[in-house]
């Protein structure tokens, strides 16, 4: 990290510690808090009231671990619903690799061809299936090497003038 | 954190959760000014920072009976600010206009800012209004938890590990924001001063 | 604590005066280049390698059509690099070997439109640092460091040809760099640098046979900062359509042709008709001169527009918006095929 430009920053931010809301704010503060408070006590309906009432009494007697109860006893219940679908859930066989996918959207007057636009030469395909990952995965591990990326045509163009 | 501190809030959380409700109001009275500075850093808007303010106080009363004290009552009281800034800064959105409270004239005799801004060879005259403008947007330019951290430590002086606590990320997220947030600032500020706008 | 407001506008004055400037004139100051001695174009070239060559990686991949490999550059000490969407875009698996290692990357952001994609490896890294592409000129020398082949890293030497809007019949998404210097197959991704080691873009396109097209690396820190601001490409949109005017009006043939109801420049008062002379910084000519514009364009973000409407010029200040699902800009017509294997559009004549 630049050392110099992290002590610029900070004492250039020492501006906002001299930010100061207006004169008597935090005095007023409180006195607004209270007021707040009250209001919403007014707002609320009688249940509410009477449930908050309830659980304050309940809490005085320090029972709020019995809070915890419920959330552990759906835990365990969540887990054992889980552990149960994966016991009796039969395996699948893999069919991530096994779809010949056809490649898309070739332009049908596209012919298989070499361009001489250059070295990185482009090669256009028909219409037919590549690999599937499987295969590529063990082919590839055969000496097979890599595609080169550098593409020769841009991978996406503007075609209107709209913003 | 110093231990005094600590050792008071603890006291005044115990007091509030035995139905004192004077002691919160202690809490409140104390940790105002903290908080103020957080949250109006975040959203550059006094009104926003005032209602946000009665709405973290009011939450952390109704939640704190539940409060065990894993963390310092600072670390939690801070951890609620955040987050209802964070949330309120998300629905806020794009939207938004600074409602930038005044530059004390202390600021005069601080050393470190005169110390960042003295020069012998002026690019262009600003007035220290235009400079606390800047300022905010460039903060207001950054994403909400970048500006979040940003605050934390350079504003208000918190240390990583704190910082990390409330935010609940390791230090080295901190760190990370930090850096990404200080050359985003740095490229914004310089961009205004390559762009001055009237 | 006495307010700002209550001291005499003088002293005021004095303190605002040096105030911001000075602020400006020490970033500024770590700006300004520093004075070169002459040295040999060898030694230059020699030392940007020896210099640059530490934050450049080979990054391997997986994706649909089989295993790939490529070039990337780390930009921050945390481990994130820039590389080609179409080595990081689409792929998985990605690894990125450095200092004889291999480490696993994610992927942060890909971007069609521009053509990279950020990835992020869990180490300190060395990091480039970010030049001006803005300097650049017609003949300045730049050296491009990247992984052709199944071979070591190796540098290449060129200069910059032209600054191009358009390639092989379609417009980029904003001005790309034309550098006459051969790029090789696995350097997709690779960083461009000035001899001071600074990134100005990053090489995207092999053209013709020994040239090659470069993204800004402006256009690339613009999406770096929405990923950081946003978590994702946040290009903003007004709502308009621009096409070429028979007759330049104030030196611009970039007439609108429709403004579309509910949108920023429509809720701004653009009307059908006005010819647009600015957008931001960017005078406007050419509807092309639009796609550099708006390529900057963040949503969230104002900008001024000035139109020639009537006889008279009007600046509006617009509030750019996303863009609304399915207008992104971004033809990408053959994106089912593997990148490097699309066919030829036509050339223009």
């Amino acid at each position: 990290m630049d050392e110099f430009n992290d002590n610029e920053i900070t004492k250039l931010l020492r501006l906002k510690k001299y930010e100061q809301p207006p004169p008597g704010y935090f005095d007023n503060f409180l006195h607004e808090f209270h007021r707040r408070q009250r209001n919403e006590l007014l707002r609320q309906p009688l249940w509410r009231i009477c449930i908050d009432r309830t659980r304050d009494f309940v809490l005085s007697f320090n029972l709020g671990t019995l809070t915890s109860y419920p959330v552990a006893v759906t835990a365990v219940l969540m887990c054992a619903a889980i552990l149960t679908l994966r016991i009796y859930q039969t395996p699948q066989p893999a069919a991530v690799a096994s779809n010949d996918r056809p490649v898309l959207a070739v332009p049908a007057n596209v012919e298989e061809e070499w361009t001489l636009a250059s070295p990185v030469a482009t090669r256009v395909f028909s219409t037919r299936s590549l690999r599937n990952m499987t295969e590529s995965a063990q082919t590839h591990r055969k000496g097979t090497p890599p595609r080169y990326v550098l593409d020769s045509v841009p991978v996406s163009y503007e075609t209107t003038f709209k913003f | 954190m110093d231990e005094a501190r600590k050792d008071e809030d603890q006291r005044l959380v115990a007091r509030t959760q035995e139905g004192d409700a004077g002691a919160f109001d202690d809490l409140v009275v104390k940790y105002t000014p903290r908080l103020y500075g957080l949250v109006y850093n975040m959203t550059s808007n006094h009104e926003d920072t005032n209602d946000l303010l009665q709405d973290i106080f009011a939450k952390a009363y109704k939640a704190i009976r539940g409060f065990r004290g894993k963390s310092s009552f600072y670390t939690w009281i801070h951890s609620i600010a955040v987050n209802m800034t964070l949330n309120f800064l998300k629905k806020r959105g794009r939207r938004y206009s600074l409602s930038l409270d005044d530059v004390d004239a202390s600021i005069q005799n601080d050393k470190e800012f005169l110390e960042a801004t003295a020069s012998s060879s002026p690019v262009r005259e600003a007035d220290l209004s235009e400079l606390q403008k800047r300022l905010n947007e460039a903060m207001m330019k950054l994403s909400d938890e970048h500006r979040a951290v940003v605050t934390m430590f350079h504003i208000q002086g918190m240390p990583h590990a704190e910082i990390s606590k409330i935010l609940n990320v390791s230090e080295g997220t901190v760190r990370s924001r930090l850096f990404y947030a200080n050359r985003q600032l740095q490229n914004y500020l310089d961009e205004f001063r390559k762009n001055p706008v009237s | 604590m006495r307010r700002l407001s209550s001291f005499r506008p003088a002293s005021r004055f004095s303190l605002a005066g040096i105030a911001f400037f000075a602020v400006s004139a020490s970033l500024f100051a770590q700006q300004q280049p520093q004075p070169q001695e002459p040295t040999s174009i060898s030694r230059e070239v020699k030392d940007v390698f020896e210099r640059c060559s530490k934050a450049v990686v080979k990054i391997d991949a997986t994706d649909q059509h089989g295993e790939l490999s490529g070039t990337g550059f780390f930009v921050d000490p945390m481990g994130t690099l820039y590389t080609a969407y179409s080595v990081g875009g689409e792929a998985d698996n990605i690894s990125v070997e450095f200092k004889g290692k291999k480490y696993p990357a994610r992927q942060l952001m890909a971007d069609l439109r521009s053509g990279i994609a950020l990835l992020k490896v869990d180490l300190a890294s060395p990091a480039l640092p970010i030049g001006n592409s803005q300097q650049l000129e017609i003949a300045t020398p730049v050296v491009a460091i990247g992984y052709p082949l199944d071979l070591s890293q190796t540098p290449s030497f060129g200069m910059i040809a032209g600054f191009d809007k358009k390639c092989l019949g379609g417009f980029f998404p904003t001005t790309h760099l034309r550098v006459n210097l051969p790029p090789q197959r696995g350097e997709g991704g690779a960083p461009l640098l000035n001899l001071k080691g600074e990134v100005v873009g990053i090489l995207l396109y092999s053209f013709e046979s020994n040239s090659c097209y470069a993204l800004p690396i402006e256009a690339a820190e613009k999406l770096r900062s929405d990923y950081v601001r946003f978590g994702e490409p946040r290009y903003g949109w007004i709502g308009t359509n621009v096409q070429e005017s028979a007759q330049p009006v104030e030196g611009s043939r970039a007439v609108t042709t429709k403004v579309m109801k509910d949108t920023p420049a429509f809720e701004a008062g653009l009307k059908p008709g006005d010819v647009v002379l600015q957008i931001g910084r960017t005078k406007v000519h050419e509807p092309e001169d639009i796609l550099e514009a708006s390529f900057f364009l963040t949503a969230g973000d104002a900008v001024p527009i000035t139109v020639a409407r009537d006889g008279e010029k009007i600046t509006f200040q617009i509030q750019a918006d996303s863009y609304p699902d399915g207008r992104l800009p971004a033809a990408a017509s053959n994106r089912a095929m593997p990148l490097n294997l699309q066919s030829v559009p036509e050339r223009t004549p």
